[in-house]
C-alpha cells in the first residue's frame, strides 16, 4: 500500500454533526471515544472542523431546517472524504419518518458511504462502521492515483 | 574534510533538518503517555506522521492567497530559530526569530476573515504575551551566570546551569506548557475545546497548510525542550533526560488541570515565572555568585 | 530645495573632523534679541488665550534670562558651535527624513485642504514652520553654548505650537497650548540649568560643563537638563502633549515623531550622558525611560485610533533610548544611537502611510482599516514592511532593541533587575500591539470586490519608497552604518563597544548574524510563494458553523432565518487597560520618579 493511502487510513479525523437526533446515538459516539473503546488507537480524532475532517459522522434525520447546514459542512470538507450515517434516523429517518418537517435519511441531502443501523447504534458497531468507511477511503485513494 | 567542519556545519544542519522528526516523535510520545494516563491504549507512536502525511495529500483548500505563504513562513522561521540554536548562536536572537514565526502564524489566522480563526489568533497573541517575557527573563538569568548569550559559551560553562538556576528551570516549564498549547494554558487552540473555539487559531487551515503548521509546532516544541537541555550542558545526555522529565511534567499537568482563561494564564505565567526567576537572581546575588 | 542643500552639507560634514566655530558677537546679540522676541510672543499667546500656565512659565524664564544677560554672564562662551559625530548623526537623521516628510506634505496638504474645503490656502504658513523647525533642529544639534541651545529649543517649541494649531479648530488650539506649556516647563528647567552651570562651573559652554568636576550642584544642573529633555521627548509625566499633537495634519506628526522635536530630548540626554556616568542620577533617568517604555507599550494596546498607537509607540521607543542612555555603558550608548537612527526611519514611513490611508478612508479607527491590503496595496505593503521593521528581526530597530537588552543585562545585577523587568514586559506588549494591527490590515475578502485602483501622487510614492529603501538598505548594511555613524561617536567618550565581524554585529556577549537572517527573511517567503503556486488550492468560504449565506463568506443565517453580517473587531483589552486610569497612574509615578531623580542627584 502506498504511504499516502496508509496515512489516510491511519488518521481519520472526524467531524460529528448532529442533525437533530434524540441524542441517543451521540452518546454512543462519545462512548466510542472513551477509554473502554478508545477510538484514538486507530488515529480517530474528533476534530470538529470541517476543513480538517476526513470523515463526516451524522446522527439524526435531515429536516427542512438543517439540510443546508449539512450540505455546507459536507461541501467545506476537502476531498477525499467519506460520510457515515449513524443510527436508524440518519439512515432512513427512523422514528421521525413521515414527520412533516423531516426529509428522511441524510442521503436525501448528501451522498452517504456507510450506514450504521441501530437505535441507538452500539459503539462496537460504530467503530465497525469506521473500518468500512476506511475501506471505502482506500478504494477512493487508489482510484485517485490511476 | 576535517572534524571541525563536521561539528560546526554538517551536524547542526542535520540536527535542524531532524528537528521535525524528533518533534513528531515527541508528539507521538505525548499522545501515547496521555492515553496511558487515561488508561487507554492510545495511537501508535508515529501517529503524528500519519496525520501530517494525510493532511499534505488532501485536496488543497485555502482561505486567502496569503495564507499558504504565511503558513510556510511559520515553519521556515521556526526552523531558522532552531537552526540558530544548533549553530550555537545568540539566545536572544533565537527568541526574536520565534517571535517572527509566531507573527506569521498569527497574521495567517487573522487574515482569513473568519470569526473562530480570528478569535484564536487573538488568543495566540495573548499566549505570546504570556510566555515571551518569561523566556527572555530566563535567558537573561542564564547570561548573568555564564556571562554570554551565545549558546556556544553556555555549553562551555564550567558547571550545570541547573545547580545555579533551579527556579528558572521551573519557570521554563511554564513556558513549555504555553508553547505546547497544553492545558491549563491552551487558550488559543485546544484539542478539547471545539464547542467554543472550533480549532482556534488553526480553524481556517486545511490540507497542506495545516500540515506545515503541525511541523512548525513540532519544531517549536523541540526548540524549547532543547533549551531545557542546556541546563545540564556538560553532559547533554543528562540534559536530554532533564528535558524529557520537563516534558513529562507538562503532560501530568495537562491531564490534571482544566483550561484557564487568558487572564489567569498571564497572571500565572508572569506572576509565578517572574517571581521564580527574580528570586533566583537575587538569591545568587546575595550569595555573591553573580 | 533648502532640504536638499541641507542634506548634502550634513553628509559632507560626516567625513570632516570635529568642526568648531564662533560666530561674530553680532550674531550673539541677534540671538539674544530674537530670544526675547520669542518669549514676548509666548507671553502674548498666554495673555490672548488667557492661559495662566503659559504666562507664568514664560515670565519664569524671561525674568531670570534678563538678569542673566544684565550680569553679562552669557558672553564668555567659546566656542558657540561645535559639530562632532553625534551632531552629524542627528544632522543626517534630520536632513534625510525631514525633507522627505516635506516632499510628502506637498501632496498631503493639497488633499487635506480639499477635504476641509478651504477657500484660501494656508500652506505658506504651514511650510514656513515646517522648514523653520528643521532649521532649528539643525541649529540645536550643533550648539555648544547652552544659551544657543536654549534658543533653538524655544524655536522648536514655537514651531511645534504653531503646527499643532494649524487647522485652527478648538481641539487643535487646546492641544497646542498643552504642548506649549509642557515645553515651556522644559524651557524653565533650561534657564535654571544655565544658572547652575554658571555657579558650578563658571561656564555655560556644553563642552566645559561636561568635563567639569561633577559636584552635586552640577548634577542638579544635568538633572534639570534631563527634565527639559523629558518634556521634549514626552516621557511620563509629560507624555500627553505628543498624543494631543495628532490633531495636526499628518506631516506634522511625521516630522515631530520621527526626525525632529522628540529627538531633541534624546539628543540632550545623549549629550550629557558621558558626564554623569556611574551616578545614581543616570540610573534614575534610566528608570524613567524604562517605566515609560513599559507603560506606553501597554497603553498602545488599548488604542483604537491609528495615530494613537503610533504616538504611544514613539513615546515608548524614546523611553527605550533614554533607558539606554541612562544605563550609560558603552554598549547601551551604542544601543541608544542605533535605536535613534532606525526609529526615525521606520516611524516616518508609518506616519506617512497612515496619513494617506486616513485621507482615503476618512477614518482613523484601525477597525475600519480591515482588509486595507486589498484596497490600497501599495501604501499598505509599505506600512506592513514598516511595521515589521518596528519589532521583528532582521530589521535595524530590532537590532537596536537586542543591543539594548544585552546592555541592560550586563549592567550591575541589582540595579539592572527592575529595568530588565520593565523592559521585557514592554517588549512583549510591543509585539502584541504591532502584530494585531498587522494582521488586521491583511484581511483579504474572498471574492475580490471591485474597488478603484490605487492612485498615488508622485510625491507620496517618492517619499515613501525612498524612506523604505533607506531603512532596508541600512538594516542590511547595518555593519556599515554602525562603523561609520555609531562607533565614531563611541570612540570619543566610551570606547567602541560594537564590532562587526562578517557584516554581523557583535556586542561582546552575543552576535546578531545580519546577513544570514536577512537571507532567510527573503528566501523563506519566496519558497512559500513558490509552494503556494505549486500546491495552489481553491479559496473557500470560512467556517461559520455551516450557516453561511452565499459564496462571499461575509454573512450567516441567524434567528428566524434572518441574515446577519459578521464583523471581526480588533483586540484592545480596554476593559483591562483603561487608558485614563493607566495614564493618570503613569503621570503620578512619573512625577515621583522625577522627584527621585533630583533627590538622587543631590546625594
Ligand atoms: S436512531 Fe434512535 S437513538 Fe439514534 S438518534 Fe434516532 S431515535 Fe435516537
Amino acid at each position: 500500500m502506498k504511504t499516502k493511502t496508509k496515512a489516510r487510513l491511519k488518521s481519520p479525523w472526524v467531524l460529528h454533526y448532529d442533525c437533530g437526533s434524540c441524542n441517543g446515538c451521540d452518546i454512543e459516539i462519545l462512548a466510542a471515544l472513551t477509554p473502554k473503546f478508545d477510538a484514538e488507537r486507530f488515529g480517530i480524532v474528533n476534530i470538529g472542523d470541517p476543513k480538517q475532517a476526513d470523515l463526516l459522522v451524522v446522527t439524526g434525520p435531515a429536516n427542512r431546517r438543517n439540510h443546508r447546514v449539512l450540505k455546507r459542512l459536507y461541501d467545506q470538507m476537502p476531498d477525499p472524504k467519506v460520510v457515515m450515517a449513524v443510527g436508524t434516523c440518519a439512515s432512513t429517518g427512523g422514528i421521525f419518518h413521515n414527520c412533516p418537517n423531516t426529509l428522511g435519511g441524510i442521503d436525501k441531502v448528501i451522498p452517504v458511504d456507510v450506514y450504521v443501523p441501530g437505535c441507538a447504534a452500539r459503539p462496537e458497531q460504530i467503530i465497525d462502521g469506521v473500518v468500512l468507511a476506511l475501506q471505502k477511503l482506500s478504494e477512493m485513494s487508489e482510484k485517485e492515483d490511476d | 574534510m576535517n572534524e571541525n567542519y563536521i561539528v560546526n556545519i554538517v551536524l547542526p544542519v542535520l540536527l535542524t533538518l531532524g528537528a521535525p522528526v524528533v518533534g513528531g516523535l515527541l508528539m507521538g510520545v505525548d499522545r501515547k503517555i496521555t492515553a496511558r494516563m487515561q488508561s487507554r491504549v492510545g495511537p501508535p507512536l508515529i501517529q503524528p506522521f500519519y496525520d501530517a502525511i494525510k493532511l499534505w495529500n488532501k485536496r488543497p483548500v485555502i482561505a486567502s492567497r496569503l495564507q499558504p505563504v504565511l503558513a510556510f513562513s511559520y515553519l521556515g522561521f521556526s526552523l531558522l530559530a532552531f537552526g540558530l540554536l544548533m549553530f550555537r548562536q545568540d539566545l536572544l536572537v533565537i527568541v526574536f526569530t520565534t517571535a517572527l514565526a509566531d507573527t506569521c502564524l498569527i497574521t495567517a489566522s487573522l487574515n482569513s476573515k473568519s470569526p473562530y480563526s480570528y478569535l484564536g489568533g487573538r488568543r495566540e497573541l495573548l499566549s505570546v504575551l504570556a510566555y515571551e517575557p518569561v523566556l527572555i527573563m530566563a535567558f537573561l538569568s542564564i547570561y548573568m551566570v555564564t556571562g554570554s548569550f551565545l549558546v556556544d559559551e553556555v555549553l562551555a560553562y564550567r558547571m550545570p546551569l541547573l545547580i545555579q538556576l533551579p527556579a528558572v528551570l521551573i519557570a521554563l516549564v511554564l513556558v513549555l506548557i504555553v508553547e505546547m498549547k497544553k492545558s491549563p494554558f491552551d487558550v488559543s487552540a485546544s484539542g478539547h475545546a471545539h464547542q467554543e473555539l472550533v480549532r482556534g487559531v488553526y480553524t481556517e487551515f486545511s490540507g497542506y497548510t495545516m500540515a506545515m503548521l503541525e511541523l512548525g509546532h513540532w519544531v517549536k516544541v523541540t526548540l524549547v525542550l532543547s533549551i531545557v537541555t542546556l541546563f545540564w550542558a556538560p553532559n547533554l545526555l543528562i540534559g536530554a533526560a532533564l528535558s524529557l522529565a520537563a516534558f513529562f511534567i507538562v503532560l501530568v499537568v495537562d491531564n490534571s488541570y482544566p483550561r484557564l482563561t487568558w487572564r489567569s494564564m498571564i497572571k500565572t505565567t508572569w506572576g509565578v515565572g517572574f517571581i521564580l526567576i527574580l528570586a533566583n537572581i537575587v538569591g545568587l546575588n546575595l550569595m555573591g555568585v553573580i | 530645495m533648502t532640504a536638499i542643500v541641507l542634506g548634502a552639507s550634513s553628509l559632507g560634514l560626516l567625513y570632516g573632523e570635529r568642526f568648531i566655530m564662533t560666530p561674530p558677537p553680532l550674531c550673539q546679540t541677534a540671538v539674544l534679541l530674537m530670544d526675547f522676541l520669542l518669549l514676548g510672543y509666548f507671553l502674548y499667546v498666554g495673555i490672548k488665550k488667557r492661559n495662566p500656565l503659559v504666562m507664568g512659565l514664560t515670565v519664569l524664564q524671561a525674568l531670570p534670562m534678563a538678569y542673566f544677560e544684565l550680569m553679562g554672564w552669557g558672553h564668555h562662551t567659546e566656542p558657540v558651535i561645535v559639530v562632532d559625530r553625534l551632531s552629524v548623526l542627528l544632522g543626517i537623521i534630520i536632513n534625510i527624513v525631514g525633507p522627505l516628510v516635506c516632499i510628502y506634505a506637498i501632496s498631503y496638504m493639497g488633499e487635506h485642504e480639499d477635504h476641509l474645503g478651504l477657500s484660501k490656502s494656508r500652506q505658506g504658513r504651514f511650510f514656513l514652520f515646517m522648514l523653520l523647525l528643521l532649521g532649528a533642529m539643525n541649529g540645536l544639534v550643533v550648539s555648544n553654548s547652552v544659551y544657543w541651545l536654549y534658543f533653538f529649543w524655544e524655536v522648536t517649541t514655537l514651531c511645534c505650537y504653531e503646527l499643532i494649531r494649524h487647522d485652527a479648530t478648538e481641539q487643535a488650539e487646546g492641544n497646542a497650548q498643552k504642548a506649549l506649556w509642557m515645553s515651556l516647563v522644559g524651557g524653565v528647567a533650561f534657564v535654571a540649568a544655565m544658572y547652575v552651570g554658571h555657579y558650578a562651573a563658571d561656564s555655560i559652554a556644553m563642552d566645559r560643563l561636561l568635563v567639569a568636576q561633577p559636584t552635586s550642584l552640577l548634577l542638579i544642573g544635568f538633572g534639570l537638563m534631563a527634565l527639559a529633555a523629558f518634556t521634549k521627548s514626552a516621557q511620563f509625566p509629560f507624555h500627553s502633549w505628543l498624543l494631543g499633537a495628532m490633531v495636526a495634519p499628518t506631516p506634522v506628526s511625521a516630522l515631530l515623531h520621527s526626525s525632529t522635536m522628540v529627538n531633541a530630548g534624546v539628543y540632550l540626554i545623549l549629550r550629557i550622558a558621558p558626564a554623569i556616568r556611574g551616578t545614581s542620577l543616570s540610573w534614575a533617568i534610566a528608570l524613567i525611560g524604562a517605566f515609560t517604555f513599559m507603560l506606553t507599550a501597554l497603553l498602545a494596546i488599548s488604542q483604537r485610533v491609528s495615530k494613537g498607537i503610533l504616538a504611544y509607540s514613539t513615546i515608548g521607543n524614546l523611553g527605550l533610548m533614554i533607558l539606554c542612555a541612562g544605563i550609560n555603558t558603552p554598549l547601551s550608548y551604542a544601543a541608544a544611537l542605533t535605536l535613534l537612527l532606525f526609529h526615525s526611519l521606520s516611524k516616518g514611513i508609518l506616519f506617512m502611510g497612515a496619513g494617506i490611508v486616513e485621507n482615503r478612508l476618512n477614518s482613523r479607527l484601525i477597525d475600519d482599516w480591515e482588509g486595507l491590503l486589498g484596497k490600497l496595496p501599495f501604501t499598505t505593503m509599505t506600512m506592513l514592511v514598516g511595521m515589521v521593521g518596528m519589532f521583528l528581526p532582521p530589521f535595524g530597530m530590532l537590532l537596536g532593541k537586542w543591543v539594548a537588552m544585552d546592555a541592560v543585562a550586563s549592567s550591575p545585577t541589582l540595579e539592572g533587575v527592575p529595568l530588565i523587568l520593565l523592559m521585557v514586559i514592554g517588549s512583549a506588549a510591543t509585539t502584541l500591539f504591532w502584530a494585531k494591527w498587522l494582521g488586521h490590515l491583511t484581511i483579504l475578502p474572498i471574492r475580490e470586490r471591485h474597488s478603484d485602483p490605487e492612485v498615488l501622487l508622485a510625491p507620496y510614492k517618492l517619499s515613501l519608497m525612498t524612506l523604505l529603501g533607506i531603512n532596508v538598505l541600512m538594516s542590511v548594511g547595518v555593519a556599515f552604518a554602525i562603523n561609520n555613524l555609531v562607533v565614531p561617536i563611541l570612540v570619543g567618550s566610551y570606547g567602541a563597544a560594537l564590532t562587526t565581524p562578517g557584516l554581523g554585529v557583535n556586542t561582546g556577549v552575543g552576535t546578531f548574524l545580519v546577513i544570514p537572517l536577512w537571507a532567510a527573511f527573503i528566501i523563506v517567503p519566496l519558497i512559500g510563494i513558490y509552494l503556494a503556486r505549486w500546491k495552489g488550492g481553491s479559496i473557500e468560504t470560512p467556517y461559520l458553523a455551516g450557516e453561511n449565506i452565499g459564496e462571499d463568506g461575509l454573512s450567516f443565517r441567524t434567528i428566524a432565518d434572518s441574515e446577519s453580517e459578521f464583523k471581526v473587531a480588533g483586540m484592545f483589552l480596554d476593559d483591562v487597560i483603561v487608558e485614563d486610569k493607566v495614564a493618570r497612574f503613569g503621570v503620578a509615578v512619573g512625577a515621583l520618579l522625577v522627584l527621585l531623580m533630583f533627590v538622587l542627584a543631590v546625594i
